[in-house]
């Protein structure tokens, strides 16, 4: 009776809310800059989560039980997302979609031009959906954001659940499957950032539950599920990329096995033909660029991957920040790492189960589940592109992906693990502190350990507000000047894009990154800047004001963002000489049309 | 659509909606009534259309309205480009009524009529009070750490700075203003000097709380050729030797790149 207690749905809600607080009371801690508080942080994400995992396990609860966990699970670990923010976007691409969705908002028309990503605004669908909620409302893109990400959430929480319910015939086996997916290392933060894939990828899985469903329906009904399957395709073909070649690729996958295994279902190639054809278009008329973005990161990968295998060069240390330019940060913890590594066995468990039942089951005759079959050894495969110092972004983001099968062929595993005899609730126990465990080890694998915390953007003193550096600099461009063109480190861009409104380059396309780092001022440089018309260039001391996840907040005393470059970085406009037009903490603007 | 009561009712609730959010002028009103309007609406009239008089259990019937009216926003955003006068609140407050009323039409065609008759409510289960203020404590929790993620709190160890910053006033670059804003943990006192020229020069005693800006504007008479150099430079009061921000223009600004 009182176990019945503890497992009903309200209570483990009531656990998700105080899971949820935990979380955001460790981020408060953080913003505070006291230290250390990450143990608040992984108990209250183990609070929220294990409850939910330990009743999926469960015989008991029914259909919509399952269905109401899962979206529970969706919404409290959106909700550790949010309580990482405080007002503002905070991850490095969700500056560059927030500036989309507000040039949308103020120029009320698409494909406008976005410095940090120019392909961005050639995939509009998750700006555009946005700027109907801040035109509608008078929110900004944050406030409006929020709501469409969070709504494309909880629609892939039960997709996902629909899709595993129809392709295993069991709810129970459906709800873990959801619950092992959010083990994958892009399901806490990564997956839930205002970004293109935030919403593309649970269309993705909405097209793939409709079509599950579609291939189960009697024959009158498959026309009606073709409709969300069609608007799906157009849908995510004109909002990301990669998944709507994702799509493609499963269809064309699809439609494949269903000629090869002689299935009697209509073959799904017009499906296949529409995604194809609907992606293939988009790139060509629309987004061209993308070429030019995508295609040399995979190219730089099958090279580094080709380089790595051969031994021409080292593999890639895990757990370790790549960057050159940013500052020293702290390595992940032994336990932490751990952890991780623990995650990625207890899945290789489950999956090797997992793929044992199904062998002796009627489902491996289904094209889609064969396909989600390959998906999970795909995943390890792709696990191993971490190790490729070039390759481990692209295994990283093709893991999301991949999962789907991991978190497919998982529930077989779990099944096994679960099937009824002795000791049933000591093997739910064990199952739950595994999930917990791959959820955990997913997170400290998908975001670097010194940011699982928030830090400070804005803090208080004497009552009132105060800004970052980077912040304030963005506050008062968007106070004073309008729309102008910046040269600015990366970090430093890329708020002055958004909240700062500026049109603000960074990076290596074209290369400010040397001209704002290096302390002398090389003859390449002003002819460049004046080539790219960018006048205002901002001169930033502080090391890791190219780290587009750590330049922008506070420098915290002992902690972080005190490492400075050579002051010449500074200098070097100033001895130009050019006017400057703010000097605040480390960073100085200047404006080279203002001269003697 | 006589006879479709919930046909009527998402056609009444989307214009209702899609008045509110146009036409009122507070934003949490305007949010209640946008986000029926933009996630759930939209796609159920779709659904229905879709579905006619197919059996759909209910959960995945609302899990596929949102998907389908997300998928909506985003197509119907790629239309309204096509037009002129682009994606609006207007243009979207006319869009989405319009497609939940053709939607729902088309639902009403598709329908049996029979299906008037034994479509009925889904019996929606009546949980027990102890559940309900279990999850009214669960909410109030969520809600109390999702308004702690949004307050900034104090943070000693963060090191605060003071900000300098020097605009013309406007086109005629006639004046210029002359910021100082404090991001200081503390009560900070500053001597602003500003030099115009090799003769005019202002000095200001500057007194700031944590988180204030005083703005100061400062003429600079136009010169008959050449341009006017101007120096803003900010002493903080205990150091007052050291110079602590500078900055500098030379106006009027030219247009060209050095």
């Amino acid at each position: 009776m009182v176990q019945a207690r503890l497992e009903s749905l309200p209570v483990i809600a009531l656990l998700a809310a105080v899971g949820l607080f935990l979380c955001s009371l460790a981020n408060a801690l953080a913003r505070a800059t006291v230290a250390p508080t990450e143990l608040i942080y992984w108990v209250g994400l183990l609070i929220i989560a294990l409850p939910i995992f330990f009743r999926l396990s469960s015989t008991k609860p029914g259909y919509r039980e399952r269905l109401g966990l899962v979206l529970l699970l969706g919404l409290a670990l959106y909700g550790v997302k949010l309580v990482h923010d405080s007002i503002f976007f905070t991850f490095s691409d969700e500056f560059v979609h927030a500036f989309n969705a507000h040039n949308i908002a103020q120029y009320h028309h698409l494909y406008h031009f976005n410095p940090a990503i120019p392909t961005t605004p050639y995939y509009p669908g998750l700006e555009g959906a946005t700027s109907s909620l801040m035109m509608l409302t008078g929110m900004s893109s944050y406030g409006a954001g929020i709501f469409v990400v969070g709504a494309a959430r909880l629609t892939f929480m039960a997709a996902l659940f629909f899709l595993f319910a129809r392709l295993s015939g069991s709810a129970r086996g459906a709800g873990l499957g959801v619950a092992i997916y959010a083990g994958t290392s892009n399901f806490l933060f990564w997956g839930v950032q205002f970004s293109y894939e935030s919403l593309s990828l649970p269309l993705l899985v909405v097209v793939l539950m409709a079509f599950a469903e579609r291939e189960e329906a009697p024959k009158a009904s498959r026309g009606a599920w073709a409709v969300p399957i069609v608007l799906g395709i157009l849908a995510i073909t004109i909002t990301h990329h990669l998944s709507s070649y994702a799509l493609a690729a499963i269809f064309v996958a699809l439609a494949v096995l269903y000629r090869v295994m002689k299935v009697e279902r209509p073959n799904p190639w017009p499906f296949a033909l529409l995604s194809v054809g609907a992606a293939l278009g988009w790139l060509l008329i629309a987004a061209r660029s993308t070429t030019g973005y995508l295609f040399p990161v995979l190219e730089e990968a099958i090279k580094a991957i080709v380089k790595t295998a051969s031994g021409e060069s080292a593999p890639r240390t895990l757990f370790h920040q790549a960057s050159t330019t940013a500052e020293v940060v702290a390595s992940t913890p032994l336990a932490a790492r751990a952890v991780a590594l623990l995650a990625v066995a207890a899945l290789a468990a489950l999956i090797f189960l997992g793929l044992r039942v199904l062998r002796r089951r009627d489902e491996r005759r289904e094209p889609f589940v064969i396909l989600l079959g390959i998906g999970a050894l795909a995943f390890f495969a792709a696990l191993t592109l971490r190790f490729a110092p070039a390759a481990w972004e692209t295994g990283n983001r093709a893991g999301g992906y991949f999962f789907l099968g991991v978190a497919f062929v998982g529930i077989y595993g779990a099944a096994e693990f679960l099937r009824r005899g002795p000791n049933l609730l000591r093997r739910r126990v064990l199952l739950t502190g595994a999930l917990g465990v791959v959820l955990v080890g997913g997170a400290i694998s998908g975001w670097p350990w010194d940011i699982q915390l928030a830090r400070p953007l804005q803090a208080t003193a004497d009552g009132s507000e105060i800004d970052s550096e980077s912040l304030a600099l963005a506050e008062w461009a968007r106070e004073r000047l309008d729309g102008s063109r910046f040269a600015a480190p990366e970090a430093t861009a890329r708020t002055l894009l958004a909240p700062g409104g500026q049109v603000a380059f960074g990076g290596q396309g074209p290369d400010i990154e040397d001209i704002v780092d290096e302390p002398q001022l090389e003859s390449w440089q002003l002819p460049l800047l004046e080539k790219h018309h960018l006048p205002y260039v901002v001169a930033d001391r502080r090391l890791n004001s190219e780290d587009t996840l750590r330049g922008m907040y506070f420098t915290v005393k002992d902690q972080y963002g005190s490492e400075l470059r050579e002051p010449g970085v500074v200098h070097k406009f100033a001895r130009i000489p050019v006017g400057r037009v703010w000097q605040g903490g480390h960073l100085s603007v200047f404006n080279l049309e203002d001269r003697p | 659509m006589r006879g479709h009561r919930d046909l009527k009712l998402v056609c009444l609730a989307a214009v209702l909606c899609a008045l509110v959010a146009a036409l009122v002028p507070w934003e949490i009103v305007r949010l209640v009534a946008a986000v029926p309007l933009t996630l759930f609406l939209p796609g159920y009239a779709i659904v229905a259309a879709a579905f006619g008089s197919r059996e759909l259990a209910p959960p995945k019937r609302i899990v596929l309205s949102v998907g389908t009216s997300l998928m909506t926003l985003v197509l119907g955003a790629f239309v309204l480009n096509i037009f002129p006068f682009g994606l609006r609140t207007a243009s979207w407050a006319v869009l989405l009524p319009l497609v939940v009323v053709a939607a729902a039409r088309g639902a009403a065609l598709r329908r049996d009529p029979a299906d008037r008759r034994a479509r009925r409510r889904t019996a929606i289960p009546r949980p027990a009070p102890a559940s309900l203020a279990i999850v009214a404590v669960a909410v109030l929790i969520a809600g109390a750490a999702l308004a702690l993620a949004q307050k900034p709190l104090p943070a000693k160890n963060a090191v605060g700075y003071s900000a300098l910053w020097m605009l013309p006033t406007d086109s005629r670059e006639e004046a210029v203003a002359v910021g100082v804003i404090s991001n200081e943990h503390d009560y900070t006192s500053y001597r602003l000097e500003v030099n115009v020229g090799n003769s005019q020069s202002e000095t200001y005693r500057v007194h700031l709380y944590p988180g204030e800006e005083e703005v100061y504007e400062v003429d600079v008479p136009p010169r008959p050729s050449g341009r006017t150099h101007v120096v803003a430079t900010l002493y903080r009061k205990g150091r007052p030797e050291h110079v602590y921000r500078r900055v500098n223009s030379w106006l009027p600004r030219q247009t060209t790149f050095p």
